[in-house]
């Protein structure tokens, strides 16, 4: 046996045998392991065996929203009080999920968000959007449960709506009266 | 006086408490009915609650909970919701042919399999044969499936099953005939009487080809009709319009109930024919002898039980490895199954004879 080292076995029918032997071994062995490997996993045990997947919330898991983990990323919301109008969300939503529409408020500095809806048939809550936001005015909510009938429910819609004429002539005549009040001073 | 003909005809007069002659095609009816019912629907329905579960424990998922404790009823849950749904597409001629076909196969075979000493419905010289042809016939459905749809993934995907199935009937059939050179025959009763109730009896502790046989008989079988671990070629994931995409609602259900039936019937006729079958000890065989009923029971549960113990391995080894792709499988079935289903049937026709020369 010592002595077949130094003969050259390749090719020759023992060491193709050999070798074949040996894969099917090194085969049988690689499923047993992976098998033996499952087991504990059986009872749950050590550290990071134990289940992951989360219960969804509901009568039967007597769970409820709140249950929730605090960064869970549920149905969108913006508070349109402090939205800005930036538009990062709207860049940066890689499904462009996000319809924006923006005219000049009260004061021409001013934005006036007059649309802003949320495509959920096309959002993946991948959360980009809501880290996007400096003020914080888009987050998500944690209702899980978005389930419709017709696909158009799925828009939400939290813009403010066009700016009508009676609100440009009132932010006019408003204006008007600060501007006076300044000069009075 | 009940009793006459075949020996589960007079087992089943006693069962239900029966006077006089009834005919044997009624009775064979009666008894297919039973075992279909509280043996088949009961077992797939058990087997697939323990799969799912087992496959979610060892995956650290929570697998089913909610339809009954501990997901118990998810099976009838899903069956129910299956049976509601059917297609939209009507039935053509080669749908129907693929239903036909593979439930032929499960259906025909239901009277052969081997239940106990008494429990014989089709006890031939060449019983053991039998459920390996169905095996063939539902891995034909399974073809013609693929071939019923007008896809090319379709018919792909049906060209690959026969291949697969084709390579896994060659070492099935061998290992099959390498039972047969142990027992003397392919009888049932043959088979089972050929063995003894403690594992040293078996036919696969006998020798070490035996054991062998096994194995390769057990892994052709999965091989043969594209049961897991070796079921990538009808997996729904496997293509765009493969052999079973478009199957959902009652085809669905028609097709999973195959599915189970054949790893069923293989893990069970494996269970006769290397693991010991129905043999009772013969202290127990001696006490029940003369209640047929007992005895028949008990055969019964041992020989279910081990097959209930040959599918959990196969579900433990199908849920830990990743699944083989369809090349894969036939590759390992020509040279790796094939050669070792040889290696045991001249190892054991050597072993034969020299037990009959010495
Ligand atoms: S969560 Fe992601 S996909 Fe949804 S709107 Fe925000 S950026 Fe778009
Ligand atoms: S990023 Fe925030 S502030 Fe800017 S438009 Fe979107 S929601 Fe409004």
């Amino acid at each position: 046996m010592g002595g077949m080292g130094a003969l050259d076995m390749s090719g020759s029918l023992f060491s193709t045998t050999l070798s074949y032997l040996k894969d099917v071994f090194s085969s049988v062995r690689s499923i047993l392991e992976s098998c033996v490997t499952a087991i504990p996993y059986l009872f749950s045990a050590g550290e990071n065996r134990k289940e992951v997947t989360e219960q969804y919330p509901d009568p039967i898991s007597s769970r409820t929203a709140d249950d929730l983990p605090s960064r869970s990323r549920g149905l969108l919301f913006n508070d349109i009080d402090r939205c800005t109008g930036c538009r990062e969300c709207e860049k940066i939503c890689p499904n462009k999920s996000i319809a924006i529409e923006t005219q000049s408020g009260s004061d021409p500095a001013k934005i006036w968000v007059s649309l802003f809806d949320i495509d959920f048939s096309k959002c993946i809550f991948c959360g980009l959007c809501v880290e996007e936001c400096i003020p914080g005015s888009l987050v998500h909510t944690k209702q899980y449960e978005g389930a419709v009938y017709v696909l158009d429910d799925l828009k939400a819609s939290f813009g403010r709506g066009g700016v009508t004429p009676e609100m440009q002539a009132r932010w006019a005549a408003n204006r008007r009266t600060h501007e006076n009040e300044e000069v009075g001073f | 006086m009940s009793g006459q003909g075949p020996a589960w005809a007079i087992l089943l007069q006693k069962v239900f408490g029966l006077q006089g002659n009834y005919p044997n095609g009624l009775l064979a009816f009666v008894a297919l009915f039973f075992i279909y019912l509280f043996l088949i629907v009961p077992g797939a329905w058990i087997i697939s609650y323990v799969d799912r579960k087992l496959g979610a424990d060892f995956q650290a998922r929570v697998g089913p909970n909610r339809a009954g404790p501990s997901g118990f009823f998810q099976p009838l849950a899903d069956f129910l919701k299956l049976m509601q749904k059917d297609s939209q597409e009507k039935i053509t001629t080669s749908d129907l042919l693929w239903i036909i076909v593979f439930s032929s196969a499960l259906y025909s075979s239901v009277a052969v399999i081997p239940l106990g000493s008494s429990f014989l419905m089709v006890d031939t010289d060449l019983s053991a044969f039998i459920p390996f042809l169905s095996a063939l016939v539902l891995a034909l459905g399974t073809m013609l499936l693929g071939f019923s749809r007008p896809t090319v993934p379709g018919w792909f995907g049906a060209i690959k099953v026969a291949g697969q199935a084709f390579s896994g009937a060659f070492p099935a059939l061998i290992s099959l005939l390498t039972a047969g050179i142990r027992s003397g025959g392919f009888r049932w009763s043959h088979l089972a009487n050929s063995q003894g109730a403690s594992p040293m009896d078996w036919a696969a502790f006998s020798n070490p080809f035996q054991f062998l046989a096994l194995i390769v008989f057990m892994i052709s079988g999965l091989v043969m009709m594209c049961l897991p671990p070796m079921e990538g070629v009808v997996l729904p994931i496997n293509m765009n319009g493969g052999v079973t995409a478009h199957l959902y609602g009652r085809r669905w259900a028609i097709f999973r109930l195959g599915r189970f039936y054949a790893s069923f019937l293989w893990s069970l006729v494996a269970s006769v024919l290397f693991l010991g079958g129905w043999q009772l000890p013969e202290q127990v065989n001696d006490l029940l002898s003369d209640s047929l009923i007992l005895k028949q029971s008990l055969e019964s549960i041992l020989l279910l039980s081990k097959t209930f113990i040959m599918m959990l391995i196969v579900i433990w080894v199908s849920r830990v490895n990743p699944r083989t792709r369809v090349d894969q499988v036939t590759d390992f079935a020509w040279k790796v199954l094939s050669p070792f289903a040889l290696l045991a049937l001249v190892g054991s026709a050597i072993w034969a004879g020299w037990g009959l020369l010495i």
